[in-house]
Formats: structure tokens, sequence, C-alpha cells
């Protein structure tokens, strides 16, 4: 007994010195919101030099001082995001959660904040793939737990593509020329080819058009908290900050709803 | 094919190391709690105490016959499916409990065979000048049985650091979770990965040196 009380106490000290260390919230506070998301999605949330940054960031960071709310980020796999969420170690995610039929019964969306589109990616020089409907037969990689996969799925000739699902690190596999493909949305896509040094280049035009909002869960305290974060979201935007925070990023506002179908976004060329 | 960045590496080197407490103290953590534990298994199996001797049977069957990230997944995202109270553990704590238990089954093993393997001559003398079997197990058997299964606990305990880059998976940031977002931004993988392998080979390098001083310790009353 007395082995099993060390151990329970150890385990207690240890990891209660561990979680200060780290910063990991457990108990929700009524004027704290956690923020889950993967840190890995570059420019919408990536780690450079140890610091949290990207659009996502400035955008929950500018929602918090509407909202009073602190900010707490919470960073896991992408995969793992909707987990957290489910089980109440999160309030919500922020990693360009595409709003779906699926995802719009479980959970309590806020308004749109990111408009965009689903990308094909291809190996620089890669010039047999011009879009979607070039995959056939061909490996199309993407994130595990993504939407992407979902849209992939509905495509009428889906079962000639040789679909993989992956924790991370998509971008490598393509540039190195193990798939053929991946698929992202556009501005991320765009900024990576950008700013990185991977041998990438976007593939034909987005093939659907897909609108990021933040989920939370469907209960009496997430719609609270859905509430709340709605109306910053439309002071940010009335006051022009939720725009300033897209260009600042991504050189120009795709925080807007496209006036016309298919509109072509002024970040990039293909 | 480009050249290798090292100012890159060089800077990454600083925020990696931040991580290394973590890490280790995870790792430390796991095993003085694994070593308690397998202790008690190890007496227990020794000993045959009935049921008991089953459930100890049991448990190192099934943490030793299922890979610890099956068993990480398990508890941390399906057990509070069932049992809700264990959504309150968080990542840090859920990556020692995991390492407790897994590393706990294959140290009881060789805690065990180090005892078994103490010659029965030894059992006999000490029983011949009136010891009870506790004293001849605390005074004659476990000194030695210490000395046997030190190197091999050693090798656990190495095996322990690499394997809290599991933790990463549970959402807990350390040296391999914060190697992977760094790497998810700078898109230099082998850079990233580079570093993060030489400093884990670092650190099991330091540990196998204070290993060998421990050893050499262990074995003075041996030396002629």
């Amino acid at each position: 007994m007395t082995a099993f009380r060390t151990l329970a106490r150890t385990l207690a000290i240890t990891s209660l010195g561990l979680t200060t260390l780290l910063g990991t919230a457990m108990a929700a506070q009524a004027d704290t919101l956690r923020v889950g998301m993967s840190g890995g999605y570059y420019p919408f949330t990536f780690v450079e030099r140890d610091k949290l940054q990207g659009f996502e960031v400035d955008v929950m960071n500018a929602i918090g001082e509407q909202t009073g709310d602190d900010i707490q980020f919470v960073t896991a796999s992408f995969s793992g995001l909707a987990g957290m969420l489910d089980s109440g170690r999160i309030d919500t995610i922020a990693n360009q959660i595409t709003i779906t039929p699926e995802r719009q019964a479980k959970y309590a969306f806020s308004a749109p904040y990111v408009y965009d589109g689903a990308q094909v990616v291809v190996r620089k020089g890669n010039d047999d793939i011009h879009g979607v409907e070039d995959l056939k037969g061909k490996t199309v990689i993407m994130n595990l737990g993504s939407n992407y996969e979902t849209l992939l799925k509905e495509l009428p000739y889906a079962d000639e593509i040789n679909l993989k699902t992956y924790e991370s690190n998509i971008e490598q596999d393509v540039a190195l020329g193990r798939a053929d493909a991946f698929v992202m949305d556009r501005t991320s896509a765009s900024q990576v080819i950008k700013d990185k040094p991977l041998p990438l280049q976007l593939a034909g035009q987005p093939f659907s058009r897909i609108e990021n909002a933040l989920p939370f869960r469907d209960n009496e305290e997430g719609r609270a908290q859905r509430d709340r974060v709605n109306q910053a979201l439309e002071t940010l935007r009335d006051n022009g900050e939720l725009k300033a925070i897209s260009e600042k990023w991504f050189g120009g506002d795709i925080t807007e709803a496209p006036q016309t179908e298919g509109a072509e976004k002024n970040s990039d060329d293909a | 094919m480009q050249a290798l960045n090292l100012d890159y590496m060089a800077g990454l080197v600083p925020v990696l190391l931040g991580y290394l407490p973590l890490t280790l103290g995870m790792a430390a953590a796991g095993m003085v709690c694994a070593l308690i534990l397998a202790c008690g298994l190890a007496v227990i199996r020794v000993s045959r105490l009935p049921v008991l001797d089953q459930a100890a049977k049991l448990f190192i069957s099934f943490f030793r016959g299922t890979p610890l990230l099956v068993q990480l997944f398990l508890f941390y995202y399906g057990l509070p499916q069932f049992l809700a109270f264990l959504v309150s553990i968080n990542g840090v704590t859920a990556t020692i409990m995991g390492l407790t238990l897994h590393f706990s089954a294959y140290m009881a093993e060789s805690i065990r065979a180090a005892i078994t393997g103490i010659d029965r001559s030894q059992t006999e003398a000490a029983q011949s000048i009136g010891m009870t079997n506790a004293q001849t197990m605390r005074r004659i058997i476990l000194p030695q049985a210490t000395r046997v299964a030190t190197p091999t606990l050693m090798n656990y305990f190495i095996d322990m650091i690499k394997s809290t880059s599991l933790a990463f998976t549970l959402g807990v940031t350390e040296l391999m979770g914060a190697t992977q977002k760094e790497a998810a931004s700078s898109f230099l993988y082998f850079e990233a990965f580079l570093v993060v392998a030489v400093i884990y080979w670092i650190v099991v390098e330091a540990l196998s040196w204070c290993q060998k001083r421990l050893e050499k310790r262990l074995n003075r009353a041996y030396q002629r």
C-alpha cells in the first residue's frame, strides 16, 4: 500500500510541477478560452523559434481583447484536436476548420471568418496534374481528420485515387516525390510555396469553396462562448482589424466573402 | 540540392534544449514509479502469492504485449469515453502513467530474473545463520540482484527517455513535439530532426557514462 501511495504522490507532484512548466490549463475558468491548434499549419498556426504565431493566433488574441477572455493556446496534433474539444480539454479549435454539414450537426460554429478554396498541390515541374480531375490513379495525401479527405472521397472517381492520410509533413512527401499531390487550402499552399524552400506548385484552380469558422461544443456553455466570439468577430470586421490581420499574413483579405461565384483570390499567381 | 542550413540548426539548439527538462522529467518520474511497481510485481512473481501472482502475470502479459502508443491512446483518448473523470488527467500525467505501466512490465521480468538468478546456496547460508525470509531477501538477495539487474534497468531507462517522444501525440509539446512544430514551419526537416537526434544521443551517452560509474561501484565487492 505504501508503494502505491508513494506512486500516487510522486505522480501527483511531478504532474503538478510539469503541468505548471508546460502551462496546460486543466479546469476551464469562466474567463479563459482554451483554443486548440496544431501549431504546424503555416501560416495559420506555426511555431518559429519557440514562438506560436500565425493568422489564427492573431485573430484569437484580437477576439480575446474584445470579449475580455483570457486566450490560452493548446497545441496538439491536428487529428487529436476534435477529441480534445469533445472531451472538454479545449473550448474551440482555431486551425482553419471548414464548416461541413456533419460538423455542423455536432458543433456550434461561429460565423465564418475565412473564405478559401481546396487546392491540389504537386511537386514543382509536375505537369501531369492540372487539378482535381487529373488525380485518377495518383497517390494523394492529406492530413488525417481534415475535411479534404471527405471532399476527395465524394468525387465520382474516388476509388481510383490512392488516398493516404498523414499525421504531418505532407508537404515534404510531395516535395520528395513519394506522393503525387496533396490537398490543402489555397491560401496556406500559396504562402508555403512563396515563403518556403520546398519545390512545390499549385495544380490548377481551387476545386471547392470552403468557409472556415470556430467550432464550439454544442451545449449551453459552448453556445454562450460562441455568441461572445461572434460579437467580437463582428466588431473586428467593422473596425477593419480582421482585414488588417489577413493583410499582414497573406497580403490580401481572405476574411471577406467573395462577391461572385469562383472569385479569384488576389494573393498569388498560380 | 540545397546546402545544410547551419545557422538555422544553431538557432534551434537553445530552443529545443528548453524542452529537455520536460522530456527528462517525464522519463525520471516514469522510471521511479516503474521501479517501485516493478519491484512489487517481481516480489509477487518470485514468492508466487496466489491470485496476486496470476494478476501480475496478466498485467505483465498485457503491458508487454501491446505497443506503448496503443496503450497511451487507449488511456488518454479511449477510457475517458466511459470514465468521465479521466478527462482531468493531462497529457504529461498520462504519459508518465503510460511509461510506468509499460516499462514496469519489462522491468518486473528482469528484476525477477535477477532475483531467481542468485544462487540457492546464498539463501541456504542466510537461513543457516537464522535469518528470516524477509531478512534474507533484504540483506542477501536484493543487494546482489541489484548488481545483476542494473545494466538492463538502465537500458530500460534509456528506452524510456526516447519513448517520451510519443507524448506529442497526446498534445504534450516535449522535445520531439517542439522539433516537429519547428520543422513544420521552416520545412527544413533534415536540419531540425538532425538537431534533435543529436540532443537525444548526447543525453543517452551521458547516461551511459553514469551507468559505467554505477556498475563499477556495484562491482567493488567482487574486485580483488
